[in-house]
């Protein structure tokens, strides 16, 4: 069918390098299916968010619920202090953590594309080496906690996430392919210093490299919940979103799975879990702001298929 | 450059300088607890350390853990050797379970300091629950934790919803003399009455079995899906029962065999809503069909006055609780909640005689539970606590993980002698035959896991009576039995019987 299609497409004189209509039909549908998919589940949250609770005990998480309801938002809304705060946390600590996070990663990976660097292997197989060798839960808890401090404050949040080796062979691997060593040789005969070099030359260079790494890093903050589950104890003024919510699943989780162990007070506790729909709510208020910084990092990450920098 | 690098510098060592500033005469002690829902301590911290600084000597910090998060939290706080956690919560089915933590010298033996400060303490805790937390541990026989006193029987329970049982024209006298084999006819006729969409049998699997049984948790067992069965004798609880003092694979006896069929009739009779089935939907399911008393009978674990609890009295319809047995005292229940102090506080002392105060003392027990008087309550006119639903909401820990609930002041809902009652409900319970027995599984810990996991594929679908026994259960016994059942099996029965020797 499609070779039929593409053929009448030659027929009508299309431009070069274009598929015939009926091709591009074919694919139109099938990223439409696909693009369908990715959004059908986060529509399908905003529906259950603003579902009545009668409405799920009665027929279950449906698209055409039985009647609508806001009751989840305004109860969002009454959680008052906690919510916004830990909504303006995962902010934070997804800012603060993204701009350091890439300012290391970059300063990281930059000397270890350059070939005039001595300890390159040994820096290269530092970072390498603990991306196959973690220490294990245990000692990183202890070294974070007792040794670096770590614990019941903001830095516990975000320092532990700081170094992903992962993005410095993203970045690594980005500066060898896009940026020539005759240009750093360039720039050095025409009297640039080394930062000079980096900041004004090789940096801009880079940009989709690191809008790639920067939104690896901010979903990777935006996302993290575990650091806080293990380094925040005392001080719940600091805990982000995300953990706010992991936190009424995990419990709703425990107590799903000892309620034979706990008899009475399991069902006391079930008793006071939040709504299926206020679950929802949260997960909308986490989703929006980070699936609204797609769009943005997308076209520097596009911009990155047609990058170059020596004219050829 | 330079300039940036004195600048941090300096920085680095104002803020270490800070650190050290706000050094305090009193040492903290910080406590952890399970189930909480607290997020506004303040006030009651507040008060708090002002009542011990004298009494204890310290200040109290709290860490509220919440039930999805305190598992992780303990383990990962006793076995890093935190300081910063001086008591926690433990029991025979959280992770820091109590048994194999007090092993592994994770827990302070306590009973010097309780020759030493205990004094109040022993008077306050029955010494039924002094004999029940006297376990073998690291450093020899002892004590290793405050044991709780609270519903520390157990009593398995028809959860009957009477409004509707009248309405069919039954009496609760039915439901006790027709019991398990016998509900058919009344399940009918409810499905005849209020509909084909409407379930009356709301079981909690698990607890089904056991109470159709007579069979009891083993402590040590494997966690949310048991293996093993030891049988009570339902007339005299204390006396042994039909397989005397022996432990049985639970899914490989008569009664169980029994058990299937009837409840897997039961379930494709359409009595049984296939959403309890299902490990994920099966307690939202349940907590759903209960608040708006959606079923005619259902299964629950009981506690003493569960009946008068704000959330049964909400469900807009009289339920009645209706025994299987006597409530019965087994090691589960009775190390259902302690508190032991980590081997690596700093502060064992103050940290003992805050324990000992806050299990004695009902000033102290009071406001760590219930919260400062006057904002999280009020006392009406009969000195009955009511409490104040906002205030409440941001300060609510789990009343039973934190210690003595019997020192606690009646609330309203409960009604004037609760405490009483509820104390000489737990004094009369009789212990099983088999009391303070805990099945040691390390050394069977690999077959353990596996037939978990062999258990975990069948066994909820056949105490929900979903899939035929008659196909199913001589599938799931031979993968037991490949999984190494009989080993573990053995293994149980030689320590129980070593147990009882001594």
């Amino acid at each position: 069918m499609t070779t039929a299609a593409a053929g009448t497409g030659k027929k009508r004189h299309a431009a070069l390098n274009q598929f015939g209509p009926g091709t591009q039909a074919g694919f139109h549908i099938v990223l439409g299916i696909f693009a369908l998919l990715c959004i059908i589940p986060f529509v399908f949250v905003i529906i259950i968010s603003f579902t009545s609770e009668d409405s799920i005990r009665q027929i279950g998480y449906s698209f055409a619920p039985l009647e609508w309801s806001t009751e989840a938002y305004t109860y969002t809304f009454k959680l008052g202090d906690q919510l916004w705060r830990s909504y303006l946390n995962s902010f934070l600590i997804t800012i603060v953590g993204t701009s350091l996070a890439v300012a290391i990663t970059v300063l990281y990976a930059y000397p270890l594309y350059r070939k005039d660097y001595r300890f390159r292997g040994f820096f290269n197989f530092l970072s390498f080496f603990t991306m196959i060798f973690g220490g294990g839960l245990v000692p990183t808890f202890v070294i974070c906690k007792s040794v670096l401090g770590l614990s019941d404050n903001y830095a516990a949040l975000i320092v532990p996430a700081l170094f992903s080796p992962f993005s410095v062979i993203i970045m690594r691997t980005f500066f060898q392919t896009t940026v020539p060593g005759e240009l750093i040789e360039a720039a050095t005969i025409d009297g640039s210093g080394e930062y000079s070099t980096l900041i004004r030359i090789v940096l801009p260079i880079v940009t989709p490299g690191i809008a790639t790494i920067t939104l690896l890093y901010a979903i990777g903050f935006w996302n993290e919940w575990f650091l806080s589950l293990l380094y925040i104890n005392k001080n719940m003024d600091i805990i982000p979103l995300q953990y706010l919510l992991m936190r009424m699943q995990r419990n709703a989780d425990f107590l799903a799975k000892n309620s034979s162990m706990l008899g009475a007070d399991a069902s006391r506790a079930a008793m006071t879990l939040p709504s299926q729909s206020l679950k929802m709510a949260l997960v909308v208020f986490i989703v929006l702001p980070i699936a609204c910084a797609y769009p943005f990092f997308q076209r520097f990450v596009v911009a990155g298929l047609t990058v170059g920098s020596v004219k050829g | 450059m330079k300039k940036f690098l004195s600048i941090f510098l300096s920085l680095a060592l104002m803020l270490s300088l800070c650190s050290f500033a706000h050094a305090d005469d009193l040492p903290t002690i910080t406590i952890m607890f399970h189930g909480s829902n607290v997020s506004d301590d303040k006030a009651v911290l507040e008060a708090v350390n002002e009542y011990i600084a004298d009494k204890v000597g310290a200040k109290l910090e709290v860490v509220w853990g919440t039930w999805g998060d305190f598992d992780e939290k303990a383990v990962n706080a006793l076995v890093t050797g935190d300081s910063d956690v001086d008591m926690v919560f433990t029991c025979s089915w959280s992770s820091d379970e109590y048994n194999s933590f007090a092993k592994q010298g994770y827990f302070l033996k306590l009973d010097d300091l309780m020759e030493q400060y205990g004094a109040d303490l022993k008077a306050a805790i029955p010494e039924s629950l002094m004999q029940a937390a006297t376990i073998e541990g690291a450093d020899g026989k002892g004590i290793y934790a405050v044991n709780g006193f609270k519903d520390t029987a157990t009593q398995n329970t028809w959860d009957v919803n009477v409004t509707l049982l009248q309405e069919l024209g039954y009496t609760l006298d039915d439901v006790k003399n027709l019991g398990f084999y016998g509900f058919g006819e009344i399940f009918a006729k409810a499905k005849e009455v209020k509909g084909d969409s409407f379930y009356p049998f709301l079981i909690e699997p698990m607890v089904l079995e056991r109470m159709v049984t007579n069979s009891i948790i083993i402590a040590g067992d494997a966690g949310s899906t048991n293996l093993l069965s030891y049988y009570l004798n339902p007339e005299d609880v204390s006396a042994e029962g039909a397989y005397g003092n022996k432990i049985l694979n639970k899914f490989a006896t008569p009664e169980y065999k029994a058990f299937a069929e009837k409840v897997h009739e039961y379930y494709e009779a359409g009595y049984i809503n296939p959403a309890l089935a299902v490990a994920e939907t099966s307690n939202d399911t349940r907590a759903n069909a209960q608040k708006t008393a959606d079923y005619l009978i259902g299964t629950q674990s009981y506690a003493y006055g569960y009946e008068y609890s704000a959330e049964v009295l909400a469900r807009g319809a009289e339920v009645s609780f209706v025994p299987c047995t006597d409530a019965y005292v087994d090691t589960t229940a009775s190390q259902g909640a302690m508190m032991a102090i980590s081997s690596a506080s700093e502060h064992p002392e103050e940290s003992f005689k805050f324990l000992v105060l806050l299990n004695s003392d009902p000033y102290l027990m009071t406001l760590m539970n219930y919260g400062v008087e006057g904002v999280h309550y009020t006392r009406n006119a009969d000195g009955l606590i009511e409490f104040n639903a906002d205030a409440r909401a941001s300060y609510s820990p789990w009343t039973n993980g934190m210690g003595n609930v019997t020192i606690l002041p009646d609330t309203a809902a409960e009604g004037a002698g609760f405490r009483e009652a509820f104390k000489a409900y737990y004094a009369g319970a009789k212990g099983i035959p088999c009391l303070g027995f805990v099945f040691d599984n390390t050394d069977v810990a690999n077959e353990m896991a596996a037939l978990g996991n062999v258990a975990a594929q069948y066994a909820l679908a056949l105490d929900c009576g979903a899939v035929d026994p008659a196909t199913e259960l001589p599938l799931f016994l031979d993968a037991l039995e490949a999984a190494g059942m009989q080993t573990y099996l053995d293994a149980a029965n030689a320590q129980l019987e070593a147990y009882l020797a001594k």
